[in-house]
Protein backbone atom coordinates (compact mmCIF):
# COMPACT_ATOMS: atom_id res chain seq x y z
CA UNK A 1 0.00 0.00 0.00
CA UNK A 2 2.83 2.26 0.92
CA UNK A 3 4.55 1.49 -2.69
CA UNK A 4 1.66 2.70 -4.42
CA UNK A 5 1.25 5.64 -2.43
CA UNK A 6 4.94 6.19 -3.39
CA UNK A 7 3.74 5.36 -6.94
CA UNK A 8 1.05 7.67 -7.40
CA UNK A 9 2.65 10.48 -5.96
CA UNK A 10 5.86 10.01 -7.88
CA UNK A 11 3.02 9.83 -10.94
CA UNK A 12 1.48 13.07 -9.48
CA UNK A 13 4.35 14.97 -9.30
CA UNK A 14 5.76 14.21 -12.88
CA UNK A 15 2.67 14.92 -14.32
CA UNK A 16 2.69 18.08 -13.02
CA UNK A 17 6.15 19.16 -13.63
CA UNK A 18 5.48 17.73 -17.35
CA UNK A 19 2.20 19.78 -17.54
CA UNK A 20 3.69 22.92 -15.85
CA UNK A 21 7.13 22.65 -18.28
CA UNK A 22 5.12 22.58 -20.83
CA UNK A 23 2.16 24.79 -19.97
CA UNK A 24 3.97 27.82 -22.17
CA UNK A 25 4.09 25.31 -25.26
CA UNK A 26 7.33 24.21 -26.88
CA UNK A 27 10.03 26.16 -28.96
CA UNK A 28 10.55 23.84 -31.93
CA UNK A 29 13.62 24.19 -34.62
CA UNK A 30 13.89 21.65 -37.44
CA UNK A 31 16.50 21.71 -39.74
CA UNK A 32 16.53 19.37 -43.35
CA UNK A 33 19.35 19.45 -45.68
CA UNK A 34 17.76 17.50 -48.58
CA UNK A 35 20.65 16.62 -49.96
CA UNK A 36 23.59 13.57 -49.56
CA UNK A 37 25.55 14.40 -46.29
CA UNK A 38 23.20 17.40 -45.32
CA UNK A 39 22.39 17.56 -41.87
CA UNK A 40 19.03 16.92 -40.16
CA UNK A 41 17.92 18.80 -37.10
CA UNK A 42 15.10 18.62 -34.80
CA UNK A 43 15.14 20.26 -31.45
CA UNK A 44 11.72 20.41 -29.04
CA UNK A 45 12.49 22.58 -26.29
CA UNK A 46 10.13 23.37 -23.36
CA UNK A 47 9.12 27.15 -23.85
CA UNK A 48 8.63 27.40 -20.03
CA UNK A 49 12.61 26.50 -19.48
CA UNK A 50 14.29 29.69 -21.61
CA UNK A 51 13.92 32.44 -19.50
CA UNK A 52 15.49 29.85 -16.49
CA UNK A 53 18.21 29.12 -19.01
CA UNK A 54 18.90 33.08 -19.39
CA UNK A 55 19.46 33.11 -16.05
CA UNK A 56 22.95 30.95 -16.92
CA UNK A 57 23.94 32.59 -19.61
CA UNK A 58 26.77 34.69 -18.51
CA UNK A 59 26.43 38.67 -18.43
CA UNK A 60 29.19 39.70 -20.90
CA UNK A 61 28.05 37.55 -23.08
CA UNK A 62 24.43 38.79 -23.15
CA UNK A 63 25.84 42.25 -22.96
CA UNK A 64 27.38 42.12 -25.92
CA UNK A 65 24.52 40.29 -27.78
CA UNK A 66 22.39 43.38 -26.28
CA UNK A 67 24.70 46.01 -27.55
CA UNK A 68 24.58 44.66 -31.02
CA UNK A 69 21.04 44.73 -30.61
CA UNK A 70 20.52 48.28 -28.47
CA UNK A 71 18.83 49.51 -31.67
CA UNK A 72 16.46 46.86 -32.76
CA UNK A 73 15.63 46.29 -28.57
CA UNK A 74 12.48 48.82 -28.63
CA UNK A 75 11.79 47.81 -31.65
CA UNK A 76 11.73 44.04 -31.19
CA UNK A 77 10.08 44.82 -27.75
CA UNK A 78 6.94 46.79 -29.24
CA UNK A 79 6.34 44.03 -32.24
CA UNK A 80 6.36 40.98 -29.58
CA UNK A 81 3.95 42.65 -26.98
CA UNK A 82 1.61 43.85 -29.80
CA UNK A 83 2.16 40.62 -31.43
CA UNK A 84 -0.27 39.19 -28.84
CA UNK A 85 -2.95 41.02 -30.30
CA UNK A 86 -2.58 38.72 -33.60
CA UNK A 87 -2.80 35.77 -32.50
CA UNK A 88 -3.20 34.18 -36.43
CA UNK A 89 -1.64 36.21 -38.95
CA UNK A 90 0.28 36.08 -41.98
CA UNK A 91 2.83 39.11 -41.90
CA UNK A 92 5.20 37.87 -44.69
CA UNK A 93 5.08 35.11 -47.13
CA UNK A 94 7.76 34.74 -50.03
CA UNK A 95 7.14 32.72 -52.88
CA UNK A 96 9.59 31.96 -55.83
CA UNK A 97 10.70 28.77 -58.21
CA UNK A 98 12.61 27.07 -55.37
CA UNK A 99 12.40 29.33 -52.71
CA UNK A 100 9.55 30.08 -50.00
CA UNK A 101 9.49 32.19 -47.03
CA UNK A 102 6.48 32.52 -44.71
CA UNK A 103 6.63 34.74 -41.49
CA UNK A 104 3.24 34.00 -39.22
CA UNK A 105 1.69 33.59 -36.10
CA UNK A 106 -0.84 30.89 -35.28
CA UNK A 107 -2.48 29.96 -32.32
CA UNK A 108 0.40 32.27 -30.41
CA UNK A 109 3.40 30.78 -31.47
CA UNK A 110 5.64 32.55 -34.06
CA UNK A 111 6.75 30.29 -37.01
CA UNK A 112 9.22 30.91 -39.58
CA UNK A 113 9.62 28.86 -42.51
CA UNK A 114 12.13 28.73 -45.25
CA UNK A 115 12.30 26.11 -47.83
CA UNK A 116 15.75 27.61 -49.79
CA UNK A 117 16.69 24.88 -53.43
CA UNK A 118 15.16 21.71 -51.20
CA UNK A 119 16.44 23.21 -47.57
CA UNK A 120 14.44 23.65 -45.05
CA UNK A 121 14.08 25.69 -42.14
CA UNK A 122 11.41 25.58 -39.33
CA UNK A 123 11.03 27.88 -36.58
CA UNK A 124 7.92 28.01 -34.02
CA UNK A 125 8.65 30.42 -30.58
CA UNK A 126 5.27 30.54 -28.44
CA UNK A 127 5.11 34.59 -28.51
CA UNK A 128 5.35 34.44 -24.55
CA UNK A 129 8.90 33.33 -24.65
CA UNK A 130 10.46 36.10 -26.85
CA UNK A 131 8.67 38.28 -24.49
CA UNK A 132 10.33 36.83 -21.81
CA UNK A 133 13.73 36.71 -24.07
CA UNK A 134 13.28 40.55 -24.78
CA UNK A 135 12.61 41.61 -21.34
CA UNK A 136 15.77 39.35 -20.09
CA UNK A 137 17.89 41.06 -22.77
CA UNK A 138 16.52 44.79 -21.88
CA UNK A 139 16.98 44.06 -17.83
CA UNK A 140 20.59 42.68 -17.99
CA UNK A 141 21.96 45.70 -20.70
CA UNK A 142 20.21 47.90 -17.62
CA UNK A 143 21.92 46.56 -15.14
CA UNK A 144 25.20 46.42 -16.99
CA UNK A 145 24.94 49.91 -18.05
CA UNK A 146 24.24 50.95 -14.43
CA UNK A 147 27.48 49.15 -13.08
CA UNK B 1 -11.30 5.88 3.47
CA UNK B 2 -7.62 5.09 1.55
CA UNK B 3 -10.16 4.97 -1.47
CA UNK B 4 -12.08 7.64 -1.05
CA UNK B 5 -8.73 9.61 -0.69
CA UNK B 6 -7.14 8.25 -3.57
CA UNK B 7 -10.27 8.69 -6.02
CA UNK B 8 -9.97 12.56 -4.47
CA UNK B 9 -6.83 12.44 -5.59
CA UNK B 10 -6.55 11.38 -8.53
CA UNK B 11 -9.79 13.77 -9.39
CA UNK B 12 -7.99 16.47 -8.03
CA UNK B 13 -4.61 15.78 -10.28
CA UNK B 14 -6.65 15.33 -13.63
CA UNK B 15 -8.48 18.48 -13.42
CA UNK B 16 -5.61 20.39 -12.24
CA UNK B 17 -3.45 19.17 -15.08
CA UNK B 18 -6.65 19.69 -17.59
CA UNK B 19 -7.04 23.45 -16.30
CA UNK B 20 -3.01 24.01 -16.32
CA UNK B 21 -3.15 22.72 -19.61
CA UNK B 22 -6.33 24.76 -21.03
CA UNK B 23 -4.87 27.88 -19.63
CA UNK B 24 -2.51 28.85 -22.39
CA UNK B 25 -5.26 27.78 -24.86
CA UNK B 26 -8.26 30.15 -22.63
CA UNK B 27 -5.53 32.71 -22.78
CA UNK B 28 -4.78 32.65 -26.76
CA UNK B 29 -8.67 32.53 -27.04
CA UNK B 30 -9.44 35.21 -24.99
CA UNK B 31 -7.34 37.43 -27.03
CA UNK B 32 -8.21 36.12 -30.29
CA UNK B 33 -11.52 37.51 -29.31
CA UNK B 34 -9.71 40.90 -27.69
CA UNK B 35 -8.04 41.40 -31.53
CA UNK B 36 -10.28 44.06 -32.65
CA UNK B 37 -12.40 43.62 -35.49
CA UNK B 38 -12.03 46.79 -36.96
CA UNK B 39 -8.17 46.28 -37.28
CA UNK B 40 -6.81 47.74 -40.27
CA UNK B 41 -4.71 45.66 -42.15
CA UNK B 42 -2.09 47.51 -44.73
CA UNK B 43 -1.01 45.13 -47.60
CA UNK B 44 1.68 45.03 -49.83
CA UNK B 45 1.90 42.67 -52.59
CA UNK B 46 4.66 41.98 -55.71
CA UNK B 47 4.47 39.38 -58.31
CA UNK B 48 7.92 39.76 -60.17
CA UNK B 49 7.28 38.35 -64.11
CA UNK B 50 11.05 37.06 -64.54
CA UNK B 51 11.88 33.90 -65.25
CA UNK B 52 11.87 32.74 -60.97
CA UNK B 53 8.25 34.55 -61.13
CA UNK B 54 8.63 35.76 -57.38
CA UNK B 55 5.79 36.89 -55.43
CA UNK B 56 6.16 38.82 -51.90
CA UNK B 57 3.09 39.37 -49.81
CA UNK B 58 3.02 41.42 -46.54
CA UNK B 59 0.70 42.25 -43.97
CA UNK B 60 1.16 44.84 -41.66
CA UNK B 61 -1.82 45.31 -38.77
CA UNK B 62 -1.97 49.63 -39.03
CA UNK B 63 -1.70 49.22 -34.96
CA UNK B 64 1.08 47.69 -35.18
CA UNK B 65 3.00 50.34 -37.42
CA UNK B 66 1.65 53.22 -35.66
CA UNK B 67 3.02 51.50 -32.21
CA UNK B 68 6.65 51.05 -33.77
CA UNK B 69 6.87 53.55 -36.15
CA UNK B 70 7.76 56.44 -33.11
CA UNK B 71 10.34 53.81 -32.40
CA UNK B 72 12.54 54.32 -34.86
CA UNK B 73 15.31 56.76 -34.60
CA UNK B 74 17.59 56.26 -37.11
CA UNK B 75 18.55 58.68 -40.22
CA UNK B 76 15.73 60.73 -41.08
CA UNK B 77 13.04 59.05 -39.38
CA UNK B 78 12.42 60.40 -36.18
CA UNK B 79 9.78 59.80 -33.79
CA UNK B 80 7.29 59.18 -36.96
CA UNK B 81 8.24 62.40 -38.90
CA UNK B 82 10.65 62.14 -41.68
CA UNK B 83 13.02 64.88 -42.01
CA UNK B 84 12.76 66.70 -45.79
CA UNK B 85 15.50 69.09 -47.03
CA UNK B 86 13.02 71.15 -48.70
CA UNK B 87 15.50 73.36 -50.97
CA UNK B 88 17.09 70.41 -52.43
CA UNK B 89 14.37 68.10 -52.36
CA UNK B 90 11.53 70.03 -52.92
CA UNK B 91 13.36 72.26 -55.78
CA UNK B 92 11.81 75.41 -54.30
CA UNK B 93 7.79 74.10 -54.38
CA UNK B 94 5.85 74.87 -50.90
CA UNK B 95 3.97 71.68 -50.34
CA UNK B 96 1.77 73.15 -47.82
CA UNK B 97 0.97 76.22 -49.62
CA UNK B 98 -0.20 73.35 -52.81
CA UNK B 99 -1.80 71.43 -50.78
CA UNK B 100 -4.27 74.22 -49.17
CA UNK B 101 -4.66 75.36 -52.17
CA UNK B 102 -5.97 71.84 -53.35
CA UNK B 103 -7.76 71.57 -49.90
CA UNK B 104 -10.19 74.67 -50.74
CA UNK B 105 -10.61 73.50 -54.61
CA UNK B 106 -13.04 71.55 -55.95
CA UNK B 107 -12.92 68.40 -57.84
CA UNK B 108 -10.99 68.04 -61.12
CA UNK B 109 -7.89 67.95 -62.59
CA UNK B 110 -5.18 70.03 -61.46
CA UNK B 111 -2.09 68.72 -63.37
CA UNK B 112 -2.29 67.08 -66.82
CA UNK B 113 1.05 66.38 -68.60
CA UNK B 114 1.24 65.12 -72.06
CA UNK B 115 4.44 64.27 -72.89
CA UNK B 116 6.66 61.97 -75.63
CA UNK B 117 7.64 59.58 -73.04
CA UNK B 118 4.78 59.57 -70.58
CA UNK B 119 1.75 61.11 -69.27
CA UNK B 120 1.18 62.93 -66.01
CA UNK B 121 -2.14 63.51 -63.94
CA UNK B 122 -2.59 64.81 -61.10
CA UNK B 123 -6.33 65.25 -59.98
CA UNK B 124 -8.71 65.38 -56.44
CA UNK B 125 -11.44 63.66 -56.71
CA UNK B 126 -14.55 62.50 -54.11
CA UNK B 127 -11.65 63.10 -50.96
CA UNK B 128 -9.10 61.39 -52.99
CA UNK B 129 -5.93 62.75 -54.60
CA UNK B 130 -5.18 61.08 -57.88
CA UNK B 131 -1.69 60.43 -59.25
CA UNK B 132 -1.50 58.25 -62.62
CA UNK B 133 1.56 58.15 -64.43
CA UNK B 134 1.69 56.17 -67.27
CA UNK B 135 5.49 55.95 -69.55
CA UNK B 136 5.18 55.05 -72.92
CA UNK B 137 7.26 53.06 -75.40
CA UNK B 138 7.90 53.21 -78.93
CA UNK B 139 8.65 50.44 -81.93
CA UNK B 140 12.60 50.93 -82.31
CA UNK B 141 14.19 49.99 -85.37
CA UNK B 142 17.13 47.92 -86.19
CA UNK B 143 19.36 50.37 -85.75
CA UNK B 144 17.53 50.69 -81.65
CA UNK B 145 16.10 54.04 -82.98
CA UNK B 146 12.75 54.50 -82.52
CA UNK B 147 10.61 54.21 -85.81
CA UNK B 148 9.01 57.20 -87.13
CA UNK B 149 5.42 57.19 -86.72
CA UNK B 150 5.50 54.42 -84.52
CA UNK B 151 2.48 54.28 -81.98
CA UNK B 152 3.35 54.28 -78.21
CA UNK B 153 2.55 51.73 -76.23
CA UNK B 154 2.20 51.62 -72.33
CA UNK B 155 5.56 50.78 -70.64
CA UNK B 156 4.33 51.31 -67.42
CA UNK B 157 1.67 52.77 -64.66
CA UNK B 158 1.85 54.15 -62.01
CA UNK B 159 -1.96 54.78 -60.24
CA UNK B 160 -1.18 56.38 -56.30
CA UNK B 161 -5.07 57.30 -54.81
CA UNK B 162 -4.61 58.96 -51.46
CA UNK B 163 -7.25 60.05 -49.43
CA UNK B 164 -6.94 63.84 -49.34
CA UNK B 165 -6.99 63.30 -44.98
CA UNK B 166 -3.88 61.04 -45.25
CA UNK B 167 -2.10 63.80 -47.54
CA UNK B 168 -2.97 66.63 -44.98
CA UNK B 169 -2.24 64.42 -41.88
CA UNK B 170 1.12 63.73 -43.81
CA UNK B 171 1.95 67.67 -44.21
CA UNK B 172 1.19 68.53 -40.64
CA UNK B 173 4.24 68.71 -38.99
CA UNK B 174 6.72 70.92 -39.34
CA UNK B 175 8.07 72.77 -42.86
CA UNK B 176 11.01 70.27 -43.04
CA UNK B 177 8.91 67.62 -41.81
CA UNK B 178 6.12 64.93 -43.12
CA UNK B 179 4.36 62.98 -40.43
CA UNK B 180 4.16 59.59 -41.25
CA UNK B 181 2.50 58.65 -37.82
CA UNK B 182 -0.44 60.98 -38.42
CA UNK B 183 -0.75 60.02 -42.31
CA UNK B 184 -0.83 56.38 -40.77
CA UNK B 185 -3.36 57.52 -37.90
CA UNK B 186 -5.59 59.15 -40.63
CA UNK B 187 -5.41 56.26 -42.87
CA UNK B 188 -6.53 53.76 -39.94
CA UNK B 189 -9.37 55.72 -39.49
CA UNK B 190 -10.09 55.08 -43.28
CA UNK B 191 -12.65 52.47 -44.95
CA UNK B 192 -10.85 49.89 -47.65
CA UNK B 193 -8.92 51.50 -50.33
CA UNK B 194 -6.46 50.56 -52.81
CA UNK B 195 -3.50 52.84 -52.58
CA UNK B 196 -0.60 52.17 -54.97
CA UNK B 197 -0.77 50.30 -58.05
CA UNK B 198 2.25 50.16 -60.38
CA UNK B 199 2.43 47.52 -63.25
CA UNK B 200 5.14 47.47 -65.57
CA UNK B 201 7.14 44.52 -67.93
CA UNK B 202 9.58 43.44 -64.42
CA UNK B 203 6.50 43.88 -61.51
CA UNK B 204 2.88 44.04 -60.20
CA UNK B 205 2.85 45.88 -57.59
CA UNK B 206 -0.42 46.88 -55.37
CA UNK B 207 -0.36 48.29 -52.01
CA UNK B 208 -4.02 48.37 -50.67
CA UNK B 209 -5.98 49.12 -47.12
CA UNK B 210 -8.67 46.67 -45.75
CA UNK B 211 -9.53 44.77 -42.79
CA UNK B 212 -8.55 41.18 -43.40
CA UNK B 213 -4.73 39.70 -42.19
CA UNK B 214 -4.20 37.90 -45.04
CA UNK B 215 -3.74 39.01 -48.57
CA UNK B 216 -5.83 37.58 -51.15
Amino acid sequence: MILAKLALGAVGTLAFATVYTFREGTIRVDVDEHRPGGSHVHVWVPAALVPAAMHFVPDDKLLEAACHAREALPIVKIVAAELENYPNADFVQVDGEDEHVKVSVHNGKVYVDVQDHGDDVHVAVPVSTIQDIIENIGDRADRGKAQ
Amino acid sequence: MTSHFRKYLRSFSITAAAAMLLTPIAATAQTATSSSSNDRWLHVRVISANDKGETVRVNVPLDLAEKVLPAINKDRLHNGKVRIDHAAEMDGVDCRALLDAIKNTKDGEFVTVQAHDSDVKVAKQGGYMLIHVTEKRYAEGKDGKELKDAKATEKSRVEVKVPMKVVEALFSAGKDELDVLAALRALSAHGDTELVSVKDEENTVRVWLDSKNTAD
